[in-house]
């Protein structure tokens, strides 16, 4: 197991007027190797969630557990803890703050004790992964580059840091259809070859359907179902109460079932297309 | 970084949340000049009197008040130490090479943290019990005789009610920003004091970033909703005075006349 959390609750500002319960008897595992979502509406408490994982908050009840090492414990070796655990926030272009890209990306691995000729093979490297041109970007301002560039620069200074596990919170929000794509293409290409686990928040059911391999869906603090994304969207009660919708592919599908044409629960527009190709020839 | 109490507005239904901001901008000046013009011990009597008051029905908890004291307890430690230490003049009660302590000097330095308790706590009260809003609003009103000499009275109070109004939203950002950059290992909270100064470049660089990309923003759509294009504002929420308000008003004058007089007027009461 990388992660191993149970029974955590969370509550913002506890014992004031202004208390928030964030998540409530959270318990789930992660192996090494999944692709996990969680999704879920906003204020459900999926940023809470993922802030444990990596030491942000302490923890007030109930435990995390990554790989060894036990977060509830007094005081938890958060180096080496947000070493394995790279955590992607949202709008992470914002965290920029080096006079070169190259610093900027090496700034990860020098906190977490890289000799300075380490850190910049370390950044190099990540800056290629992430499809920059390491010659031109790296010794000019991180704020001079695009608004794409810049998110995968952030990016990069967290792969420097070389994670086994990848958080990501809304990697793709605010980015144009094109730019969605190369994100999620991105990550599916780091999870293959240099992350060994990836937790993705999303509020884009495509994106959820096409790319993970798992679901977490949060509501009001509670995690309400922990399936795959096939189980999850099959079944269209569990979108009543959390103010989600299928994703489009389900949708039509959902359409052509109400016809009586029956396609599955196809997870990508490939899908559909067979699935309805395959339905046609079932009709004649 | 979220309890920072100074400064925030805590809504509750009390007298002091109803008063005129403009009336309750006069008392707070009125008792910072009390404050000030205190000079025996017997004279705080009536300032601390007052604000105890005010605390007690502003339905403030008194943890709150408490807390907003915390934030310049260093302050108030360090003037008196310095107060104790380095006032020469009055009986030596103590002395070690050059550091002496006297009994004036321990007064004058408990003078002083008195005073600045009560400076803090005086002035925190005002925003406690009135939001940002209503004090720009009883600012500007109360400014409004300078427009006659062409102080842009207006646009003052727009901007300084921007910078409070900015103030909780910055606060999160620094959060976040703070999470970003411990998630890339960065240390805030050892080494020396120049180490933990170069850790905040990392949170104050991308803070002053996203300030300007804000104020743009902000201006942008002020501009796109005709921000003074027209010479008179008119309000949703006009001021106005009611009796409780005089009656603040005549706290205040009576709360200065009991500061500078209350060492003669103990004289007269009891005689002596």
């Amino acid at each position: 197991m990388s992660i191993v959390v149970s029974d955590l609750s969370f509550t913002y500002a506890p014992k004031t007027s202004f208390a928030k319960v964030a998540i409530q008897n959270v318990s789930f595992e992660i192996t090494e190797g999944e692709t996990v979502g969680i999704i879920g509406s906003t204020g459900s408490g999926k940023s809470t969630l993922i802030q444990h994982l990596n030491g942000l908050i302490r923890i007030t009840s109930g435990s995390v557990k990554v790989y060894d090492i036990d977060l509830t414990a007094k005081r938890p070796d958060l180096k080496r803890l947000r070493r394995s655990v790279g955590m992607l926030f949202q709008y992470p272009e914002y965290q920029l703050f080096a006079d070169t890209v190259l610093q900027d990306v090496c700034f990860g691995p020098l906190n977490f004790g890289a000799t300075l000729s380490d850190a910049k093979i370390a950044a190099e490297e990540s800056i290629r992964l992430v499809g920059l041109d390491f010659d031109e970007v790296k010794n000019r301002s991180p704020f001079e580059l695009s608004g794409g560039q810049r998110r995968r620069a952030a990016i990069a200074g967290v792969l420097a840091c070389r994670p086994k596990i990848l958080v990501l919170d809304e990697p793709t929000a605010g980015l144009d259809p094109a730019g969605k794509r190369e994100m999620l293409n991105l990550i599916a290409q780091i999870k293959g070859n240099y992350i060994k686990t990836v937790i993705m928040i999303s509020h884009n059911m495509d994106e959820i359907a096409e790319y993970t391999q798992r679901v977490l869906v949060m509501n009001n603090g509670r995690l309400i179902r922990d399936c795959t994304p096939v189980e999850l969207f099959a079944d269209s009660s569990a979108f009543t109460d959390t103010g989600l919708e299928p994703p489009h592919c389900v949708k039509i599908s959902n359409m052509l079932r109400e016809r009586g044409i029956e396609t599955g629960t196809p997870l990508t527009t490939t899908e559909l297309a067979n699935a309805i190709i395959n339905a046609k020839e079932g009709l004649k | 970084m979220r309890d920072v109490a100074f400064g925030q507005y805590y809504p509750a239904n009390s007298v002091l949340h109803k008063l005129d901001p403009r009336v309750k901008l006069i008392f707070v000046i009125l008792f910072v000049v009390g404050v000030f013009l205190t000079k025996s011990l017997l004279s705080y009597l009536p300032v601390v009197v007052f604000l105890a008051i005010a605390i007690a029905t502003s339905k403030i908890p008194f943890s709150k008040v408490l807390k907003s004291i915390k934030g310049i307890f260093f302050i108030i430690i360090f003037t008196g130490i310095m107060n104790v230490f380095f006032n020469k003049s009055g009986n030596t009660l103590w002395s070690w090479r050059f550091l002496v302590i006297t009994d004036e000097g321990l007064l004058l330095a408990s003078k002083l943290a008195l005073k600045l308790l009560l400076l803090v706590s005086g002035t925190s009260l005002l925003t406690f019990t009135t939001t940002p809003m209503s004090i720009t609003d009883g600012m500007e009103n109360l400014l409004s005789p300078l427009k006659l000499i062409k102080v842009p009275v207006h646009d003052i109070a727009i901007t300084m009610s921007i910078a409070l109004r900015f103030i909780p939203i910055l606060i999160e950002e620094i959060d976040k920003i703070i999470m970003a950059q411990k998630a890339r290992g960065a240390n805030f909270d050892t080494g020396n004091l120049i180490k933990r100064i170069k850790a905040l470049l990392p949170v104050l660089i991308p803070l002053f970033v996203s300030a300007f990309r804000r104020a743009d923003d902000l201006a942008a759509a002020m501009d796109a909703r005709c921000y003074n294009a027209t010479p008179h504002r008119t309000k949703l929420k006009e001021l106005k005075l009611h009796i409780r308000d005089f009656i603040a008003l005549f706290l205040a004058a009576l709360l200065i006349t009991f500061v500078v007089r209350i060492d003669s007027m103990i004289w007269i009461i009891f005689g002596i």
